[in-house]
């Protein structure tokens, strides 16, 4: 059973410039994953990623806004741990579990480039940013799942864990990524998911971490046929798998059949593209990788 | 001159009113009646906590308040959680969130307010609150002293600041950031103004160099009027004043005195309020103490005309709040103005029914500074 999850935007599109005379009422307000998130909703995608853009708009509170937005979508969060305490982020989380009946889930992003992340306020580099963010897991479910005490190298918790009502929610799915040493252990002890790319070796890596299941980042245009499909490939330099839906659905089931159970479609922030993955490529993916 | 005044939403649950204490509203409740969420032939009815707080959330908008506070304890929703959630839901409504510095980094601060700035069009305020410390600190995993939490505030603040103005390097005691700043798709957008709280003099220290409002529960006058010479005489520019007031207000006296008459006979007498934690905060000790020094009778804890100091008793909050006929409480809250108060936080239990009384009756009848 596989999923399909997008990526949404944290960017806001250029608004055209309307000419002087015509009436212009377009609210202030910037919404910039919210159209993308409501087609992914629609269309019938099992989640959308927001992620973690330093030249964006925060993806904590922009996912809140998605899951307020939707019934159904499970809305992934990517964040650095360095932002919050671990407490913090688990509290935050199990009031956003509270008011989206369990769908937010965690993407870490613990690999930051070291200027983005000094300007993040994070010193922290190398080996022990992979064990930082192994503290922040372990507090985070620590204080989730009740009475917790904590002395570590970098959290300390007294007296704490959470209780009712903030008690008893699912804690987010943890998805994680990275290839080197210290990534594939630390998905070993806590992701639900590993987030593979598409250049990375899929069986020596899934031999290496036997744990969590696996999910994949893929950039795909698809269209009616291959030579429209390419041809919108050349006018937008996309490089990625490009093809009629048949033959991306085809590579997707492969793919499936690898062991990879959630997708990352990166399909263009436009909404048409997520309606187009809902209408056009969903239907032949539940019949090949048996999709709920 | 104008006062901001602003509704409380409840982040702890809701209770149906002050005659009975438990919450039945927001999924705090497993009681017949419970709502938000309810049951529904027999299932839960899929609503939850924030579908409610979005009630008095619009209630408040449509009652003439510029806004609502969303405090912060450690086992009730989180504020910034509930503002990012309704930020698309209200059109004037200012979402003041309170949180403590110690919590987030100022980067990330930066980034989650300059976000809600945008989803909103700058109707954040901020609620900045320092700790009870003690315990209380280590349950959120922070390992800062009691005296180091203003120092801690005032750094996180300045860092904020500086990243929310421009490109930001600092090496401090507490942050370090190098050329932090919001990106463009960020930028711009009005800082919040500052709620700033806390009794200690610490707290009195650092609100003249940060506070937009220095804001204090309600006490009785002549002891707020003291406080606020305090920080007036610790300020190179003094801040507006705002202070959080529970009005219980009805038609007749004597009915809003019965409401409480009922509340009051079956209080189940407890060691601590939620809001007032368990910490070492001074506000806390000072409501503790005068609860203590009353006799058995609640008209006993009237300290002057339609100023009650047991509403700790009946929901969880601080001790003082305003009791009488929609004329009384409207005076009462004309003469904190009178004392150079600019902002008020008002709440009322249950929230809902209470922000649309409170608007209808009261507001209409404040006269403001002579």
């Amino acid at each position: 059973m596989a999923r399909f999850n997008v990526t949404l935007p944290t960017r806001s599109a250029a608004r055209p410039v309307l000419p002087g005379f015509v009436t212009d009422v377009r609210p202030a307000r910037s919404d910039p994953a919210g159209p993308a998130g409501r087609a992914a909703e629609l269309a019938g995608l099992s989640g959308a990623l927001v992620p973690f853009d330093p030249e964006g708009q925060e993806s904590l509170v922009l996912a809140a806004g998605v899951l307020r937005d939707s019934r159904h979508l499970r809305v992934i969060a990517e964040f650095p741990p360095g932002i919050a305490t671990p407490v913090y982020l688990a509290k935050f989380s199990a009031s956003l579990q509270r008011f989206s009946a369990d769908r937010l889930g965690w993407r870490l992003a613990v690999d930051l480039d070291p200027a983005v992340a000094r300007a993040q306020g994070d010193f922290l580099s190398g080996a022990d940013r992979y064990a930082r963010a192994e503290e922040f897991l372990t507090v985070a479910k620590g204080v989730w799942q009740g009475d917790f005490e904590y002395r570590g190298r970098f959290y300390q918790v007294a007296g704490g864990g959470f209780a009712a009502p903030l008690s008893g929610r699912v804690f987010p799915t943890v998805y994680l990524g990275g290839t080197s040493p210290e990534a594939l252990e630390l998905s070993a002890r806590h992701a639900d998911v590993h987030v593979f790319s598409p250049q990375d070796d899929l069986e020596t890596l899934t031999e290496r971490l036997p744990g969590p299941a696996y999910g994949l980042r893929l950039p795909v245009l698809a269209r009616e046929d291959d030579d429209e499909a390419l041809a919108a490939a050349r006018r937008t330099g996309f490089t990625g798998l490009t093809g009629c839906y048949a033959a991306v659905a085809a590579a997707i089931g492969e793919y499936a059949d690898r062991g990879v159970s959630e997708f990352f479609l990166e399909a263009g922030p436009r909404p048409e593209e997520t309606y187009r993955l809902g209408e056009h490529l969903l239907p032949l993916l539940k019949e090949s990788t048996h999709v709920g | 001159m104008s006062v901001d005044i602003y509704w409380r939403i409840h982040m702890e649950g809701d209770q149906p009113s002050l005659r009975r204490r438990g919450g039945s509203r927001g999924g705090f409740a497993d009681l017949p009646g419970a709502l938000a969420p309810g049951v529904r032939d027999g299932a839960p009815d899929g609503y939850s906590h924030v579908d409610y707080m979005a009630e008095v959330a619009r209630a408040a908008e449509d009652s003439g308040f510029v806004g609502g506070l969303l405090p912060s304890f450690p086992h009730t929703d989180d504020p910034w959680a509930a503002a990012a959630t309704l930020a698309r839901e209200t059109r004037s409504y200012r979402f003041m969130i309170a949180f403590q510095p110690g919590f987030l980094h100022p980067v990330q601060a930066a980034r989650m307010t300059a976000t809600l700035q945008r989803a909103t069009g700058g109707r954040v305020v901020y609620n900045v609150i320092s700790g009870g410390g003690g315990p209380a600190q280590l349950w959120w995993g922070d390992r800062i002293d009691h005296d180091d939490r203003y120092a801690r505030t005032s750094e996180f603040l300045d860092v904020l600041k500086g990243v929310w103005h421009g490109s930001h390097t600092h090496h401090g005691r507490f942050y370090q950031v190098e050329n932090a700043g919001l990106p463009e798709e960020l930028a711009g957008q009005p800082f919040p103004e500052i709620f700033f709280s806390g009794s200690s003099p610490a707290a009195i220290a650092a609100a003249g160099r940060h506070a937009d409002h220095y804001l204090s529960w309600l006490e009785p006058y002549p002891a707020l009027a003291e406080k606020f010479d305090l920080v007036r005489a610790h300020s190179d520019t003094p801040p507006k004043f705002a202070v959080r007031v529970d009005v219980l207000a009805r038609e007749t006296e004597e009915e809003a005195w019965d409401e409480l008459r009922r509340g009051w006979a079956a209080r189940v007498p407890r060691d601590s309020g939620g809001e007032s934690g368990s910490g070492d905060s001074v506000g806390v000790r000072r409501s503790r103490s005068f609860l203590a020094s009353a006799g058995g009778d609640l008209r006993d804890l009237e300290v002057s005309p339609n100023i009650w100091g047991g509403f700790g008793e009946l929901r969880d909050g601080p001790a003082f709040g305003l009791v009488g006929d929609y004329h009384q409480v409207a005076e009462r809250l004309d003469e904190l103005i009178g004392l150079g108060v600019d902002a008020l936080i008002l709440a009322g239990v249950p929230h809902l029914e209470e922000a649309h009384r409170v608007g209808t009756h009261v507001l209409p009848l404040l006269k403001g500074r002579s």
